[in-house]
């Protein structure tokens, strides 16, 4: 029972989270950039502006210029984070990858990393006078929510374990069409409820600004505005 | 145009789940003697807690009398390879490589712990040493304490 209500709910969560980013990428991507904005000192070629975004994906680079300690918690938290989904895999690769195996034990580590960063950017909201003034409800739900995924998951490390050999069966079985049980552990359970919450409502929240920031114009535009005029098509027509 | 890719990726997803169908599950190898009477799942979910608090027990209380020790775990859940000889760590069908290969878990027990039923040990300490080993030992003491 547990297994058919987890199995439908993560089969609606994916296809809300792929079909719903997609379609805010292809808004994103049709939306007017009428203007030639990027933030100065601007790359003033493609090879440059990929580098740029290079440097604000994998550094947050002009978070870093801007605030020192929220990129510190900010970067900790997206690293931790990183090294934790990627230690998911093993629950949906039958072979295990060799990278996949040596990464293991830093997960774990990598979990208190994003813990830490997560609580940093909780008491940033609630302490910061004039940031607590501009938070609203969901940027509260947001950490709030991550916390607790990350609480339960280093649970199940820690405190309760479960049986997870069960857990990959289950998610394979997704993967192929079928629905295999599922140990109904409360803790796992919890765990992969707030996991589908996450999925659901990641395309109409802030979260997206993962996906958004390629279509950044401060970002994503190179400094060209002398050799090349930028016009936008429909100023093109008026013109002709 | 928006169906038609809609409908390529609902058949390639379709397809995926046809090739890969098959079971998702390990052949758990067999072992001797009786089940665990606490069942399997327990075992699964517990058994490193378990395996660590005895060796605690063991090493910072000295009781070497406990219920679950490596060796009885490996003396019942021996696989025997093509020679019909228990299989030590190194071999893929070892019973602990099984499941911990699947769930991409390194195990370091036997680093220095034996994988194989004492009999077959290549160097069991615990199990062939000398049947006076005792005796060694205490008159190697009394000379200490002369």
């Amino acid at each position: 029972m547990t297994a058919t209500l987890f199995a439908i709910l993560y089969y609606v969560a994916t296809l809300l989270l792929v079909v719903g980013v997609a379609m805010k990428m292809r808004r994103y991507a049709k939306a007017p950039a009428p203007l030639k904005i990027p933030t100065m000192p601007a790359p003033r070629t493609m090879k440059g502006v990929y580098f740029r975004m290079f440097r604000e994906v994998v550094v947050f680079e002009s978070l870093f210029k801007s605030n020192k300690w929220i990129w510190l918690f900010g970067y900790l938290f997206h690293f931790g984070m990183l090294v934790v989904v990627l230690r998911h895999f093993r629950y949906v690769t039958y072979d295990i990858w060799w990278w996949l195996e040596l990464i293991q034990p830093f997960g774990i580590y990598a979990s208190y990393l994003m813990v830490i960063g997560l609580m940093g950017l909780l008491v940033r909201r609630i302490v910061v006078e004039r940031i607590r003034y501009i938070s609203s409800p969901s940027d509260y739900l947001m950490l709030i929510l991550l916390i607790a995924i990350a609480a339960t998951g280093m649970g199940m490390t820690f405190v309760q374990p479960v049986d997870i050999v069960a857990v990959k069966g289950f998610f394979l079985g997704l993967l192929r069409l079928q629905i295999n049980p599922l140990p109904s552990s409360p803790m796992l359970l919890i765990h992969l409820a707030l996991v589908a919450l996450l999925m659901i409502i990641f395309p109409i929240s802030k979260l997206m600004h993962g996906p958004g920031i390629f279509f950044s114009p401060t970002r994503n535009q190179i400094d060209n505005s002398r050799e090349k005029r930028h016009i936008a098509p429909w100023a093109k027509k008026l013109e002709e | 145009m928006k169906r038609l890719i809609i409908a390529t990726l609902v058949l390639f997803g379709l397809s995926y789940g046809t090739i890969q169908a098959g079971s998702v599950y390990l052949e758990i190898p067999m072992a001797t003697g009786e089940p665990h009477p606490e069942g399997n799942v327990f075992w699964r979910t517990n058994h490193m807690d378990l395996l660590r608090h005895d060796r605690d027990l063991t090493m910072r209380q000295g009781e070497r009398d406990i219920d679950a020790s490596l060796a009885s775990c490996v003396t019942c859940h021996a696989v025997n390879g093509p020679d019909a000889k228990p299989v030590t760590v190194k071999s893929e069908d070892h019973f602990c490589r099984v499941c911990h290969d699947y769930t991409a878990i390194k195990i370091d027990c036997f680093q220095c712990h034996n994988s194989v039923p004492a009999d077959f040990g290549e160097t069991s300490l615990m199990f062939n040493r000398p049947d006076n080993t005792l005796d060694i030992l205490l008159a190697y003491l009394e000379e200490l304490s002369l």
